[in-house]
């Protein structure tokens, strides 16, 4: 049965080339819920949010706030979106914007080091952290899941000795200034979040680094047959998500005025809830910076919103929980297999083809 | 001697014993192909029946309809003895049926008692302590009852491959009530040392003579004159040949596998046809090429001592059983795997041996045998696939890909491999395996290497695709490259190659090339040539056995 038989196959119905297509069906593919549900979903939270709350949620203040306090988890986010590029399942990604964030404040309040060379040195542990989960990965051949779980409960560690898990406080106007600013009615962290964002996005769709990081994510062992350097990969991804993040909570240290051991966890769920929920935005299934920004404010509007209403302290977990799972199952039910691509499939695989259909049909062949 | 029963489907009747499975009339297809058509045989009591054939001939098929993981074809009925001597249809009898496959299904870090505890209902012993002592003893004494005195505490990991055979056997055996069961062996030697495999056919022997039939499949034909007392021969999913195993010498026997029709020579035809056709347009002929590649000495976890040299422009094969390194010799020439010795020219360069990247730059080309795990990144679409061993290739602007120059590239190649749907956007996952090994070919013919290695290049392919995958291989030899392929077709090899090697235990063992090379004489060597040596001196005669 492993004979190179004949084997029929329909040919895929040939799709026209997309940019030929007809503008309507143009607008309308782009526009089809299976790619970009999550702007439906803004829309509908947007209306229910205003008929139940007009005289709050429509304020251009409430936006404002929300807009600065999602910049930071954007930037978690977008350190996730490097990371998890590379098939790094990295949950260390609260931890690291946690240390990165008492690095900082223990630097200035604790040693008086100057506010750039401050956020340089927090950057460059970032890097460092960045290091140690790659080499955990490739070198001790950890897989990511358990290395950044590790990674997470002993950077916590850190944070508290660090800290003595007290609050560092005295962090000094100016540096408190970084992250209240406000630029044209948007505090200076937006403008961050979107620099990065544009930065992030350049090298992950345009350049060949972010096709590897790409190909090392979707399959290691071919991208490493086909001459990346994975490991090199691997690292220079690791470390780009540990400065992103680091900087994301030197952010947080300066929007709160204060080193504070405790935000750390907060980051981990609505990070991940973005960055899966953005996965299954525009390029259907594969990570990509604008899904996850889109996936950020769509998750936030939702917490806001509920908290305008009077909604108990809880609920923010209960809510970005549920929109992961939601994102992640949504993803897997795009996957399933349609009659068309059940048949795509059983080319694929011809031997696994042969079988399934032997077990799954055994009847109707007994019938035929 | 050999009966041939290609036109009449009766089965021989067994000589001894009564009759404990008999398969009549069983057919399976698969949408467009007969994997097995209208085979009849039977087993006996105390009988040793072997079932021989090429990859593709039916074995397997017929080993997952016996184990049920297929189901027949209407008109195919398979009975067993239900152990009063009666044949009832498989399924209402119990257990009747035991399968030995290659992996026999033991767990590595579980000790021999333990493994043979699994299976067995527990009653209500769940809760009560294991009685150690008991256990170990019992398990002893069935392992040495087949001829394995092992330490039945150890995990098996650490036996020998031949005493884990005898555990899986034993373990087979456990709880049979009454000896009238058939064990089917589905080719348990093959990862074997040569002087293992005595210890596992005593162990058969014992089965035997319990009274229970053994259904024997193998690829090697001193293993079945060895062991069985019959002999079917399946061919192209019938059977075609059965005899008692007395009665045969190799040759009537490879006929019997091979078919005694010509098709090798029109094979080996079209092969000149083809290189002629592209050889006119393209310089140098195989032998006057340099020599691009030269192994010397080369070993690993699974070659031994390999020493060979390929020239510009030569197609050269690599034929032998599963586990006789043919599949692992060119993952290590490309650095996949680590050699633990020898030296890899190529050109005037030493290849930097475990180094896959550096290899690349030096112009070796690798097409793995796993397209899904190693050959291709399928969520990637065709376009990324196709551009990404050599990325520098395509142009830059501002350090980003420059689309326009990548387009154009990917234009240009799924016009050369005629890449069918012609939609190089679409994630690779979405094609057929055929258009994707066209894509996994063209990715490494635009790097335009000196060297190709490719693994069962047509595995997984329908027949367009092939043809299309062998003009592309014809091509790149006529323009100057070296290629290496190895195959468990012999009708891919005889096509394809301008000689072949032939390997056994890790070794190279012959070499096929001119006139010998046809598919019977590569079939006859791996068949009959278990044992290493014998390759060169069969080979005259099985190559005018046809």
């Amino acid at each position: 049965m492993t004979t190179a038989a004949p084997r029929r196959f329909e040919p895929v119905a040939p799709d026209p080339d997309p940019a030929r297509r007809p503008l309507f069906v143009r607008i309308r593919r782009s526009t089809s819920v299976r790619d970009i549900s999550a702007v439906y979903l803004f829309a509908a939270l947007f209306v229910i949010f205003a008929l139940w709350e007009p005289d709050t949620f429509l304020t251009l203040r409430t936006w404002q706030v929300l807009l600065d306090n999602q910049a930071i988890i954007g930037l978690v986010a977008l350190g996730l979106v490097v990371s998890l590029s590379a098939g790094v399942v990295d949950l260390a990604v609260g931890s690291e914007a946690g240390f990165g964030g008492i690095v900082v404040a223990w630097l200035l309040a604790r040693h008086g080091v100057p506010i750039p060379l401050a956020i340089l040195l927090s950057l460059l542990a970032g890097a460092l952290v960045g290091v140690v989960v790659a080499l955990l990965i490739v070198r001790a051949r950890i897989i990511s899941l358990i290395a950044t779980l590790a990674m997470s409960s002993i950077l916590i560690a850190v944070i508290d000795w660090i800290s003595g898990s007290q609050q560092i406080l005295d962090l000094g106007q100016p540096f408190q200034k970084i992250a209240t600013d406000e630029l044209f009615g948007l505090a200076y962290p937006v403008y961050i979040l979107a620099l990065v964002a544009l930065v992030v996005w350049y090298f992950l769709e345009r350049t060949a680094l972010g096709r590897r990081i790409r190909a090392t994510g979707g399959n290691l062992e071919a991208a490493r047959l086909a001459g990346v350097r994975t490991s090199r990969i691997i690292v220079t991804s690791t470390v780009a998500c540990g400065v992103i993040t680091a900087g994301a909570g030197v952010l947080a240290s300066s929007q709160l005025a204060t080193g504070d051991p405790t935000i750390a966890q907060s980051y981990l769920l609505p990070a991940f809830a973005a960055a899966f929920l953005g996965s299954t935005q525009f390029h259907g299934g594969r990570f990509n910076v604008a899904g996850t920004l889109l996936a950020v404010l769509v998750l936030a509007v939702g917490v806001t919103g509920l908290q305008l209403a009077g909604a108990p302290i809880w609920l923010p977990d209960l809510f970005n929980g549920i929109a992961l799972l939601a994102a992640v199952g949504f993803a897997q039910f795009q996957k399933r297999p349609t009659t068309r691509t059940a048949a795509i499939r059983r080319i694929l695989r011809p031997r696994d083809g042969l079988d399934q259909e032997a077990v799954t049909k055994p009847s109707a062949q007994a019938r035929a | 001697m050999i009966e041939d029963h290609a036109a009449s489907t009766s089965p021989v009747r067994p000589a001894s014993g009564r009759t404990l499975l008999r398969v009549s009339h069983l057919s399976k297809s698969f949408t467009a192909t007969k994997a097995l058509n209208d085979v009849s045989l039977e087993v006996a009591a105390g009988e040793v029946l072997a079932i021989v054939g090429q990859n593709g001939s039916g074995k397997s098929t017929l080993v997952k309809l016996l184990a049920g993981i297929h189901q027949p074809d209407p008109g195919g009925v398979i009975e067993v003895s239900d152990g009063s001597g009666r044949l009832v249809p498989l399924g209402q009898e119990g257990h009747r049926l035991h399968f030995i496959h290659q992996d026999l299904g033991l767990l590595p870090m579980l000790s021999t008692t333990e493994n043979l505890d699994l299976g067995r209902p527990l009653g209500t012993r769940w809760i009560l302590p294991a009685r150690r002592g008991a256990e170990h003893a019992r398990a002893a004494e069935l392992t040495r009852h087949f001829g394995a005195a092992i330490d039945v505490r150890a995990p098996v990991a650490r036996l020998s491959s031949a005493e884990r055979a005898i555990v899986a056997i034993a373990r087979a055996l456990d709880g049979w009530r009454h000896p009238e069961n058939v064990l089917v062996l589905d080719e348990p030697t093959t990862a074997f040392h040569r002087d293992e495999v005595g210890r596992l056919f005593d162990a058969v022997r014992r089965v035997v003579a319990l009274g229970a039939g053994v259904i024997f499949i193998s690829h090697r034909l001193d293993e079945v004159r060895a062991l069985a007392d019959r002999v079917v021969v399946l061919r192209d999913g019938r059977h075609v040949a059965e005899a008692p195993a007395g009665h045969l010498d190799d040759a009537a026997l490879v006929r019997a596998i091979v078919g005694t029709d010509v098709r090798t020579d029109v094979r080996t035809d079209v092969r000149t046809a083809v290189r002629t056709a592209v050889r006119t347009t393209g310089p140098a002929g195989s032998a006057a090429g340099p020599v691009v590649l030269a192994v010397d000495g080369l070993g690993g976890e699974h070659v031994h001592d390999v020493t060979f040299s390929l020239r510009a422009g030569e197609v050269a094969g690599v034929s032998g059983v599963l586990g006789s390194g043919r599949e692992h010799l060119n993952s290590l020439i490309f650095g996949v795997d680590r050699p633990s010795r020898g030296r890899i020219t190529l050109g005037n360069d030493r290849i930097r041996t475990g180094d896959v990247t550096a290899a690349i730059e030096q112009g070796v080309a690798f097409v793995p045998a796993d397209r899904h795990r190693l050959g291709a990144v399928l969520p990637m679409s065709a376009r990324e696939n196709l551009t990404l061993p050599r990325l520098r290739g395509v142009r830059r602007r501002l350090g980003a890909i420059d689309r326009r120059d990548e387009a154009a590239v990917t234009r240009r190649w799924i016009g050369e491999v005629d890449l069918r749907p012609a939609l190089p956007d679409r994630p690779l996952a979405t094609f057929s395996g055929g258009n994707q090994q066209k894509i996994v070919l063209a990715k490494w013919l635009r790097t335009n290497p000196r060297l190709l290695l490719l693994d069962e290049p047509t595995q997984g392919v329908d027949v367009g695709a092939k043809a299309a995958i062998y003009q592309l291989v014809q091509r790149a030899a006529a323009q100057g490259t070296a290629v290496l392929v190895a195959s468990s077709d012999a009708k891919e090899l005889t096509s394809l190659c301008d000689r072949v090697l032939l390997m056994d235990q890790g070794r190279v063992v012959g070499e096929l090339s001119g006139e010998a090379l046809t598919e019977t004489a590569l079939i006859h060597a791996a068949l009959a040539t278990g044992v290493s040596g014998q390759a060169a001196d069969s080979t005259p005669e099985g190559g005018t056995a046809s």
